[in-house]
């Protein structure tokens, strides 16, 4: 903990709270090192992913770039093309495999990604598990969380509060297993968002996470505020546009103006997934019931 | 010990405090007595009329009076109002050494060199006793604050307590002559009117000082045997208690504390010592330098103390008086006594929250000093200088208005300042190291962090911020970036109050506030003469603030100004509207209600919100002349217009604020050759032709005039100013006009006329007026003036101006400044400021304001569209993703397989939670919601025989939909689904599942009935119908609580079956215009659902009107006779049954013969509609209850439209309730 600031603080902040075009704008940071400008370029490239340009992310990444920003590209590319997915985790597991490189954080963090999307959690486990950086471990708690594994996410939090109990990753991934767990926590998870709320500028990420702590502890007036406040900063932002549906499904409002927007706007999100194949497994239901 | 006040003087031996004033009267080596404000820290009055020391002072307790004694045997009375000495006693033979008023009694004491002490009575200037009995100096006497005693001490190391009640009997009763009498002859023999009760022996030396305690029956003494002793008394003997030793050399003087137990004295060692009663100890020093001590006094009321020493005195308290406390919101923490208190400022109740530990009276100043609160947490930490800094950590319980006495154990830290900067963090100085270490609840170490500059202590400053103080700076430090936010330089920071909003900030130091913005940069710096105590923001960002005596205001752009005076100091706490909450030094809430007008008005004009400045300006009564000159020193002339009555100020603040139409009306009121001028000059400095000409006018000012008339063209006017001139036979003007005008036969007319006969031909010939030259030339005779030669004459003619006459354009900025906030008020000033001129200007403004408004319409133009086309095609979205739904046995194969190949072993996948829903419940709800829609199919089968769930197909999947919420958690990797629960509570235990929250509730069905109902009473039946299916479809799907509500759920769907059944018979009944028979029937079947009230009258008068009609007058008359019977509330309904009902009396017969026996109970098949009476066998729909005729049994129910008639069914399951 030695006092030297550090630099690149804000940015990560930025960028893990949802603030990406802010974190983009400020990324012009003086007298960094190799090593911390390669970092910033990686947040920022991964902002631009998360806004959604994947193009203007594989087309600025070259070949002669270091393999963090390499694998950076993959997930662009990863993410722009769903298609050719295969090709592009084939060449995600040929630099995974070269034992030179194969250990970089960024790349075993893209890796999880990856296989995340591929739903394939074990394959993402294998390199994310042994940890590393915050962002790693950040990762693997939501793996865990997503194979409902919170036994295993809290073991990963644990770690994560004893490296920096205040950091940023450890208070959301604190926040996103206090959800998954339920009961109590919940308002533990608010109180954390709560706390970014006070502490950073308002983001979607932050009221999205307010609103799912409401709605879990039946508050569904509030979410919908908190929601619709979020749909005014982004109106095409698809957890806001998927928690709006269930939110004014439980109002008993109509939702099928979000529920549109999002099909539009996000066909591939996991609502519309669920809504499309739970119509199918209706169909399949009745055929079997009757 | 926390100096207040320090005077540099002659030695100073005589020390008294006013009792009311903060004032104190010291009396010096060199003969003079000074009188001094210790608060303001000003000499008020010196008093010198003693020749040489005086040693004793002392105020009268209500009385504008002091007392003094000096070397010079004389006692003086002073009145300080008059600045004078009132009258001297004389009597003493010797220095006196002090001097006392009584508190009650018309008496002064007096103690004496000459081994005397000596009562007087000041009314009557008298000496009334003379003690006698000690045998050497008597250095000090003075009278019981409560009883009739006196203590003295003397040189011959002996204290007396002097029994004077006789002396009170004997003013008591003057009446009496005998008692006279005989006092005279005691007065003769030396006065036994006042006796020695004690004599104290116990000091080896001679005794200086003696005094007693406030209350009690002690007295503490002071000798040249550098001890003090404690004595006690009772009514017939007194001892000594104790013996307290430490200083080294003579003690001078030696009282006891007005209100805590202890003694403070102070001694020629130079030094003041502080002493426990109690425990008999020393708690504290202050040693000066070269200065012995000489006299010491305390204040009667207040922690105050005085000690006197060989260069002045110095003026101080033991302890700070400031409550440590905290603001949150609308909440107040501060200590009080032992005691954690809450004060809520928006109820006003306080109440004790916790004891907290109070730390014995070991060493002064131990008491909290600061709080901070944490209100997500609860917890309080509390600061203290105890044990040279440390702090406690409380957490308040959730039952916190329990008075418990118990003592919560704290968790204790050492650190100079502990705040708290997060919810669940605080922070602490560790000053030796200068770092903070950044704690969590349990007190455990969380973070380290070094400080940038050598701190010595740390305040708030947000969220994970802190705001380091050292000795010239603050500077704001983010804990997390580690990085310096802002740096400020101030003078050594005591407090920092922040405003509401976290955007500014007030540094109090001791004499100076900064306010600084929430980067710390510098907006403002006030200076205040004497201290300031505590501040406070109000809500329009108005930093308030106490000083020792003022309330005080400081306007974000620096301006401050005092709200009122303060009789004692107190410490504001929060501001809220016109209610200041303040602590007072007893740790007592204070609500002071102050007027905020002026610093209001002041805010409104600096943020040019003047619609309120000018209704502030109408409403209250502001006017005043320091409210002008602020307007006109702040730049407001045209503001302070509007205040101001009296024509010549108001003149000149017009002309100030160029708003001539103002001065002209006040030019008119004046009327002054002066004001008209200066009007005149400011009109032309405006070009204003009108206004310059009027003024010139009014002053007769012809020659201006005249010039104005020709700088404007206005030749009429010129040739008018001609004839005025000549009718005023002012030729200098004639000539001047006719000149302007270019008229040559009327200058030479004025020359000639003038008697300037060859002037007059010269120009006259040179012009070419040969007539009139030839004329004057004949006049002339031989004095004809040679003409010019060489030189070819023209006549000189004044240009014509370029702007003729009219105003000139005005650009009003004016309007600007007060942004239609005073026109919309319509004050005739402002009224008046339209004016022609600036036509152009305000059409530009609305320009503006279209292209504004076509911004607006096109942005929304494009709004829409964008809305069209995000609703243009819903129906993409076929994604196949049964993988997302892979059981999870598929999985764990795979795992394992995989698992093999990796050092790693992946935990196998858990149990997802609707899983786990599945396997709790048999509701079919949560079996939907779950998206285990087979199962919920076969449950509500099973329950209640559905066999058609197309209906159903929605709510499924709003089910479905609604009971995962979607978590963004890791950027760009895939959204986190979370299951939501029902029935949340803040003490479910996590990791214990409870069903899934439904997006249907019984509320919502509530809401559907009394829309139904609406629809029905409104005649909409399709409408009604339809809501009343939705209610039947949405009841196989619904989960309530309790079993009264399971059946509420039943009686509703009795109710729904019914509308339905009858609805749709109505609705059927219409269909068939040509089967009057059977409308009969449907409308007579209506009337035996079980309706509502206004429903089955609607349904009656219905099926009357429709069987009257169809000449069924029987029939129709039995619904006339069970209308009435309802007593129906419409008159018209009534009316009309009894109509039906008298005509069907005369004719009780019916055309038609209807399948309907109203004498006989029935029900109707929801099939097929027709009735089924009693004893008839029929089939039930094991859902709705429909009943139906036999022949339809295994049909879907045609009610509800889900069930099918007849089927096996368990029955209605909708609570968890029901299973347990």
């Amino acid at each position: 903990m030695a006092g030297n600031p550090d630099h690149l603080f804000s940015l990560r902040n930025n960028f893990y709270l949802g603030s990406y075009q802010v974190a983009i704008n400020n990324s012009d940071i003086p007298h960094l090192s190799a090593d911390d400008a390669v970092e910033r370029d990686c947040l920022v490239y991964r902002s631009y992913i998360a806004l959604g340009s994947y193009q203007l992310v594989i087309s600025e990444i070259d070949s002669s770039a270091a393999t963090p920003l390499q694998a950076v590209k993959l997930l662009a590319l990863y993410l722009s093309n769903p298609q050719d997915k295969e090709s592009t985790v084939s060449s995600l597991k040929e630099l995974l495999a070269d034992p030179a490189i194969g250990n970089n954080a960024i790349l075993r963090l893209i890796a999880g990604t990856v296989f995340m999307h591929e739903e394939d959690y074990n394959e993402a486990l294998k390199h994310t598990n042994a940890g590393g950086t915050m962002e790693l471990h950040a990762l693997n708690v939501q793996i865990f969380i997503k194979i409902h594994r919170s036994d295993y996410a809290e073991r990963q939090l644990r770690v994560m509060q004893q490296i920096d109990e205040d950091h940023t990753l450890t208070q959301l991934a604190n926040a996103w297993l206090n959800l998954a767990v339920g009961g109590s926590k919940i308002q533990e998870a608010y109180l954390i968002f709560q706390d970014f709320s006070e502490k950073y500028p308002m983001t979607g990420l932050i009221l999205n996470g307010k609103a799912v702590c409401c709605m879990h502890t039946g508050n569904f007036d509030e979410a919908e505020t908190l929601l619709l406040e979020s749909l005014n900063k982004d109106a095409k932002d698809p957890e806001t546009l998927a928690n709006l549906v269930v939110c004014s499904l439980h109002l008993g409002k109509s939702s099928s103006r979000y529920l549109s927007q999002l099909k539009l706007a996000h066909p591939e999100h996991i609502l519309v997934k669920r809504a499309s194949s739970a119509e199918d497994s209706f169909e399949r239901a009745v055929q079997s019931v009757a | 010990m926390l100096t207040k006040f320090e005077t540099k003087s002659n030695r100073v031996k005589g020390l008294s405090f006013h009792t009311k004033r903060p004032w104190i009267l010291a009396s010096l080596h060199s003969g003079v007595i000074q009188l001094w404000d210790y608060r303001m820290g000003t000499l008020i009055d010196r008093f010198d009329e003693h020749d040489g020391p005086v040693r004793g002072v002392h105020f009268h307790m209500s009385q504008p009076l002091f007392v003094s004694g000096g070397d010079d045997y004389k006692i003086k009375v002073w009145n300080y109002k008059l600045h004078r000495c009132v009258f001297t006693l004389l009597g003493h033979l010797d220095y006196i050494r002090t001097v006392q008023f009584h508190h009650e009694n018309p008496w002064i004491v007096s103690a004496s060199d000459d081994q005397t002490i000596r009562i007087w009575n000041w009314q009557s200037r008298t000496c009334i006793s003379v003690l006698t009995g000690h045998n050497h100096y008597v250095m000090c006497a003075s009278f019981h604050p409560k009883e009739d005693l006196v203590v003295s001490a003397s040189l011959d190391q002996t204290i007396r307590v002097w029994d004077i009640s006789s002396l009170n009997k004997k003013t008591a009763s003057p009446a009496d002559d005998i008692l006279r009498l005989s006092q005279m002859n005691t007065d003769l023999f030396g006065g036994v009117d006042a006796v020695v009760k004690y004599v104290l022996e116990g000091h080896d030396r001679g005794v200086n000082w003696a005094a007693f305690h406030p209350t009690l029956p002690l007295i503490v003494s002071g000798a040249d045997d550098r001890q003090l002793k404690l004595w006690r008394m009772n009514e017939t003997k007194a001892w000594e208690v104790d013996t307290f030793r430490g200083h080294t050399n003579n003690v001078s003087c030696v009282m006891f504390h007005s209100k805590l137990d202890i003694i403070v004295s102070n001694s020629e060692d130079k030094s003041i010592r502080v002493w426990d009663v109690t425990k008999r100890t020393g708690l504290q020093t202050f040693r000066r330098e070269h200065d012995r001590f000489w006299i010491l006094a305390v204040h009667p009321e207040m922690n105050v103390f005085a000690a006197g020493h060989d260069s002045g005195m110095v003026v101080f308290k033991l302890e700070r008086e400031r409550p440590a406390f905290a603001v949150s919101g609308n909440s107040l923490f501060y200590v009080k006594d032992r005691f954690l208190r809450y004060y809520d400022f928006s109820t006003q109740k306080e109440t004790q929250v916790i004891p907290i530990r109070r730390p014995g009276s070991t060493s002064l100043n131990q008491s909290p000093r600061t709080l901070s609160y944490s209100p997500t947490e609860n917890a309080v930490l509390v600061c203290s200088d105890l044990d040279g800094g440390s702090y406690e950590l409380y957490v308040i319980p959730k039952d916190s208005t329990g008075r418990g006495d118990s003592l919560q154990e704290a968790k204790k830290g050492l650190g100079s300042s502990a705040i708290f900067v997060a919810r669940n963090r605080f922070a602490v100085l560790d000053k030796s190291n200068n770092q903070v270490l950044i704690k969590n609840l349990k007190n455990e170490v969380v973070k380290k962090s070094g400080l940038p500059i050598p701190t010595d202590a740390v305040f708030y400053a947000g969220t994970g911020n802190l705001l380091c103080r050292s000795e010239d700076r603050v500077v704001m430090f983010d804990l997390q970036q580690r990085l310096v936010l802002g740096d400020l330089h101030t003078p050594l920071v005591k407090y920092a109050v922040w405003s509401n909003d976290m955007e500014s900030v007030a540094l109090l130091s001791k004499h100076t506030i900064i306010i600084a913005d929430k980067k710390l940069v510098h907006q403002c710096t006030l200076h205040e003469t004497i201290r300031v105590k505590s501040g406070a923001w109000d809500d329009n960002g108005v930093f308030i603030y106490t000083t020792l005596n003022h309330i005080k205001y400081c306007l974000p752009n620096g301006d401050c100004g005092i709200i009122q005076t303060l009789e004692v100091p107190v410490y504001m706490t929060k501001v809220s509207g016109n209610n200041i909450f303040c602590l007072d030094r007893d740790g007592k809430i204070k609500t002071i209600v102050i007027d905020g007008t002026e610093y209001i008005f002041k805010l409104c004009l600096l943020r040019k919100r003047y619609d309120q400045v000018m209704s502030m300006i109408r409403n209250s009564q502001l006017c005043g002349e320091a409210v002008i000159a602020y307007l006109q020193q702040k730049g407001f002339p045209e503001v302070a217009l509007h205040f101001v009555k009296d024509e010549k100020t108001r003149f000149n603040l017009a002309i100030e604020s160029g708003n001539i139409q103002i001065a002209v009306a006040s030019a008119k009121e004046i009327d002054d050759k002066d004001h008209w001028y200066r009007l005149g000059v400011e009109a032309l400095r405006q070009g204003n032709a009108g206004i310059v000409e009027y003024a010139y006018q009014r002053t007769k000012n012809f020659e201006r005039l005249s010039f104005l008339y020709l700088v404007t063209g206005n030749l009429e006017k010129l040739s008018k100013m001609l004839k005025i001139a000549e009718v005023k036979n002012d030729v200098m003007g004639q000539f001047h006009n006719a000149l302007y005008l270019g008229d040559v036969r009327e200058h030479v007319k004025i020359l000639e006329n003038a008697g300037h006969l060859p002037l007059a031909y010269v120009t006259a010939s040179v012009h070419g007026l040969q007539d009139v030259a030839e004329r004057l030339a004949a006049e002339l005779g031989d004095d004809v003036p040679p003409l010019p030669e060489g030189k070819k004459p023209s006549l000189l003619m004044p240009p014509t101006p370029v702007a003729c006459g009219g105003d000139w354009p005005l650009l009003r900025v004016m309007k600007g400044i007060f942004e239609g906030g005073l026109d919309s008020i319509g004050r005739g000033g402002a009224d008046e400021e339209e004016e022609g001129a600036e036509g152009d200007w305000g059409e530009d403004l609305d320009m503006v304001d279209v292209d504004g408004l076509q911004n607006g319409d096109v942005a929304a133009i494009l709004e829409d569209g964008e809305v069209a086309e995000e609703n243009e095609d819903e129906d993409e979205g076929g994604w196949d993703l049964e993988d997302l739904e892979l059981p999870v046995e598929a999985e764990t194969p795979k795992v394992s397989a995989n698992a093999r190949s990796s050092v790693f072993v992946a935990p196998t996948p858990g149990m997802p939670v609707s899983q786990i829903w599945t396997q709790k419940s048999s509701l079919a709800a949560d079996h939907a919601a779950a998206g285990n829609f087979d199962t919920a199919m076969r449950l509500l089968s099973r329950q209640l025989g559905i066999r058609n769930f197309a209906p159903l197909k929605s709510m499924f999947l709003d089910l479905h939909t609604g009971s995962h919420s979607y978590l963004r958690a890791f950027s760009s990797a895939p959204v986190v689904s979370l299951a939501i629960e029902r029935g949340w509570s803040e003490s479910g235990s996590p990791n214990v599942r409870c069903p899934p929250a439904l997006v249907f509730n019984f509320s919502q069905l509530d809401e559907k009935l009394k829309a139904g109902y609406k629809a029905t009473t409104t005649g909409k039946f399709t409408e009604a119908l339809r809501l009343f299916l939705s209610i039947l479809h949405t009841i196989p799907l619904i989960v309530v609580e309790s079993r009264r509500e399971v059946d509420e759920v039943k009686e509703l769907i009795i109710i729904a079956k019914e509308y339905v059944l009858g609805l749709q018979m109505e609705l059927k009944r219409r269909e068939m215009k040509d089967n009057p028979v059977r409308q009969q029937e449907l409308a007579a079947y209506f009337t035996h659902c079980n309706l509502q009230l206004p429903h089955l009258r609607l349904a009656l008068l219905n099926a009357m009107t429709v069987c009257y009609k169809a000449k069924n007058l029987a029939t129709a008359a039995n619904f006339a006779r069970r209308l009435l019977e309802t007593n129906p509330t419409n008159e018209n309904q009534a009316k009309t049954a009894r109509q039906v009902l008298q005509a069907a009396e005369r004719n009780m017969t019916d055309a038609a013969q209807l399948n309907y026996d109203f004498r006989n109970p029935f029900v109707t098949c929801g099939a097929t509609y027709v009735p089924i009476y009693r004893g008839q066998k029929d089939v039930s729909c094991p859902y709705c209850t429909t009943r139906f005729l036999p022949s339809q049994e295994g049909q879907l129910c045609t009610v509800c439209d889900l069930a099918v008639v007849g089927a096996d069914a368990s029955g209605l399951l909708c609570s968890p309730s029901q299973i347990r």
